[in-house]
């Protein structure tokens, strides 16, 4: 957080005072300061996803969700509630038009990703996050994610700290914790 | 350029009697390019009178389950027992897709249509598997659903060609030029409804279900204007008054554990819970042309394992349920578990067939195989249940209640069979002249746990979780049943689970794929495996059969499946005799 502080304190006062209508790019300008400039999120913590290429219904629910506090995020939460409604599917197009970025994350052990592929036997998330997990429409991809915000991701859904979707909530209390840490370096290796 | 003639290629009298109109060679429409080429086929009009008598069609495959009364026999008799050993690939057409296929083809002198997963249709050449034309359905933003973007298959009437998609819509299709010419919506996809279901065409209507089970939809059947696409009715599969009878036994009489007192205090303070109680229509209904009635089953309650928040019977989830075809008014219908906790939804299609009922008199009879391991047999006039058969698959712990406890838990709950069944969506096949009924089953220990959560508005909304037992039990089985006695006729055990189709033929055989990529025929009498073909990827798919160029043909999709994880492909395969 120390990092981004100011640019992003800076960016939050701007955005008020914006008379003119911004188009989506300009709209878009201020996801860059964590989502990074060329699609690679910026290292820090909490972690920070990719959006870049991702799946446009999931970017769509995700907005929505920050926005009517369904999903509770402290940098998201402000920036979601200053967006407007009718722009909140124009930035999800935006965003999953562009070009997934290879972060270039390490493949894991054989043994951790047969852990991974176990519980995903067992779980068979690939029936919403499709084969080779990359989603589509409302389920996100998962694949090439950067491997800390899958870890945190599911690990928040089994506590219940991402409270916006109980199904998952429900599938994640189904996994220990090293089945976690496994998934999470198996799907950022994909 | 429009290629027509005089010449043909569709044998047969059948093809000159009726109206024809040509097809532009290899065309692709609405989507992406690369033509195919197939010279000189014509493409029908399919009349109601055609699809009336589809059951004693042996030339074409006219509906996802053969005919109105979704017996999935065909009967030709070209391949036989004795001569099914020769059989040999005829062609394949590979996709574009390469994801689950459980698409049941169509064919309509010697024009096949077969759909993929992400919602794509083709018209491909039934002889010679050649490509007429493609259409992409344009998938809007937001989609929402469970088990796979897979499609069951296409309806035809008329010159159009009818596809519902994962975004709630019903397409209308050109059957010549494979250009959309209207498209309606279904429901809101951002509330959990999707379409992956085969429509169904009749008198003017086609007619659709709906996913959603897991997302706490209010389900439906809809009737929709085969002509413009306009809504003629709705049946909703949940009435308001959804409490019933407070049922404690299930159809085959076994004791659900219901907490009858819990459930009318949460009533008495939440009230009645129909608007997000679920209740999908996962696939086709069969139709009684004589009453003008339609039959279909219904899909379990939302949550799938909670029901604190949903007391009472939950009607009619879980049923079997008769409306009319005209106006969509509930007729009858027969509810197998009242207040499901263990996501045992009815979704294999029924089956219209005369039976013998308890006294041995012959009635007009609707069955349905269950994922609770039965088939069930009832009075079509009334919906009451006749008979239900010997379990096809273990019933070990049924009715264990799941446990409101991690899945990781030894003391978790496990029970048979798990939340696939018994029998999925696959649809049976039925052979009238043998009274047998087959169906292929899924045995996988699952565990299972429920976790109560308020409705969440269009996401997974399953009150816990069933997981696959690492390393437990999963196997399948193809059964054929006497639904006259409710015996076992015969069982062929399969070393994976079952899930996709089967198809009765009038050569005395009947044919069924598996997920390690088998497909079998099996003798319809014994179950004497006869002949077996390796396809390379699942095949999780009903098969159909016709005639083109005066020879029988088997097809089948192998294309694997996302409930079952097995391997994907993205073909068709079209199977003959010298």
């Amino acid at each position: 957080m120390r990092r981004l502080s100011i640019p992003l304190a800076f960016a939050l006062t701007v955005l008020p005072f914006a008379a003119h209508a911004q188009s989506i790019e300009e709209k878009a300008q201020i996801c860059t300061a964590c989502h990074g400039e060329n699609g690679v999120p910026l290292e820090q913590s909490p972690p920070v996803p990719v959006i870049w290429g991702q799946n446009l219904g999931y970017l769509f629910f995700q907005l929505r969700d920050f926005k009517s506090g369904a999903r509770k995020n402290d940098q998201m939460t402000p920036i979601a509630e200053g967006l407007e409604h009718s722009d909140l599917m124009a930035l999800a197009q935006y965003f999953s038009k562009k070009p997934w970025p290879n972060l270039r994350q390490a493949n894991p052990p054989a043994n951790v990703a047969a852990l991974a592929q176990r519980a995903n036997k067992s779980v068979v998330c690939t029936s919403c996050h499709q084969e080779g997990f990359v989603g589509e429409g409302t389920q996100p991809r998962l694949a090439g994610q950067v491997r800390s915000y899958l870890e945190k991701t599911m690990t928040d859904f089994q506590s219940g700290a991402r409270g916006n979707n109980p199904g998952m909530t429900d599938l994640m209390k189904s996994i220990t914790e090293q089945e976690v840490a496994a998934l999470a370096a198996y799907l950022a290796g994909m | 350029m429009m290629r027509c003639g005089k010449t043909m290629l569709l044998a047969g009298a059948m093809a000159m009697s009726l109206p024809l109109a040509c097809v532009a060679a290899g065309q692709e429409t609405g989507g992406a390019g690369g033509g195919g080429g197939a010279a000189n086929v014509q493409i029908p009009t399919v009349s109601q009178s055609m699809l009336n008598s589809a059951a004693k069609d042996s030339k074409n495959f006219l509906a996802t389950n053969g005919n109105y009364d979704q017996t999935r026999f065909h009967p030709a008799d070209e391949i036989t027992t004795k001569n099914v050993k020769g059989l040999h690939v005829a062609w394949i057409f590979q996709t574009d897709v390469r994801e689950s296929m459980e698409t049941s083809p169509i064919v309509v002198n010697g024009v096949m249509y077969i759909t993929t997963s992400f919602d794509h249709l083709y018209a491909l050449n039934a002889q010679t598997g050649e490509q007429l034309w493609h259409y992409k359905h344009d998938m809007g933003p937001i989609t929402v659903y469970c088990c796979g973007p897979n499609n069951r298959g296409a309806a035809v009437l008329g010159d159009k060609v009818y596809l519902a998609t994962l975004d709630s819509k019903l397409d209308a299709i050109d059957t010549k030029t494979g250009k959309l010419v209207w498209s309606s919506q279904i429901a809101d996809p951002s509330l959990g409804y999707s379409e992956t279901m085969a429509p169904t065409a009749v008198d003017g209507k086609i007619l659709v279900g709906t996913n959603g089970g897991e997302y706490g939809i209010r389900g439906f059947v809809k009737a929709f204007d085969a002509n413009d696409g306009k809504l003629l009715w709705t049946f909703d599969t949940i009435p308001e008054n959804s409490v019933g009878v407070w049922a404690t036994k299930d159809a085959t009489g076994r004791d659900m554990h219901r907490d009858i007192a819990a459930e009318k205090e949460a009533l008495a303070k939440n009230g009645d819970p129909y608007k997000t109680l679920g209740g999908g229509v996962w696939q086709n209904p069969s139709v009684d042309l004589a009453t003008k009635r339609i039959y279909f089953v219904v899909g379990n309650p939302s949550p799938d394992l909670d029901g604190s928040l949903r007391p009472g019977d939950n009607l009619y989830t879980d049923s079997l349920v008769s409306v009319d075809l005209d106006t969509g008014k509930l007729a009858c219908y027969f509810q197998y578990i009242a207040h499901d906790l263990w996501d045992l939804d009815a979704t294999s299609p029924t089956v219209l067939v005369n039976v013998k009922d308890k006294d041995g008199k012959t009635v007009p009879g609707v069955m349905h195989a269950g994922k609770t391991g039965y088939i069930y047999v009832h009075d079509r006039k009334d919906c009451k249940l006749i008979r239900f058969s010997e379990p096809m698959v273990s019933q070990k712990d049924r009715w264990v209640l799941p446990t409101p406890t991690q899945a990781l838990d030894p003391k978790a709950a496990r029970m048979f069979p798990g939340a696939n069944g018994g029998v999925e969506w696959s649809p049976m096949a039925t052979n009238p002249g043998l009274s047998l009924a087959y169906a292929i089953n899924l045995e996988q220990e699952m565990t299972y746990t429920v976790a109560s959560a308020p409705y969440p508005e269009g996401k997974l909304w399953l009150g816990g979780a069933f997981t696959n037992v690492p390393g437990g039990v999963q196997a399948g089985n193809v059964t054929a049943v006497d639904y006259d006695t409710g015996k076992i006729k015969w069982q062929v055990k399969t070393p994976q689970p079952m899930i996709g189709g089967i198809l009765a033929t009038g050569g005395g055989l009947v044919f069924a794929g598996e997920s390690n990529g088998w497909f079998k025929a099996y003798d319809a009498k014994s179950g004497s495996i006869l002949w077996k073909f390796q396809a390379g990827a699942g095949v999780n798919a009903p098969p159909s059969s016709y005639m083109a160029g005066g020879k029988q043909y088997i097809a089948v999709a192998a294309g694997g499946n996302v409930q079952v994880d097995s391997r994907r492909g993205n073909s068709i395969i079209a199977f003959t005799n010298d």
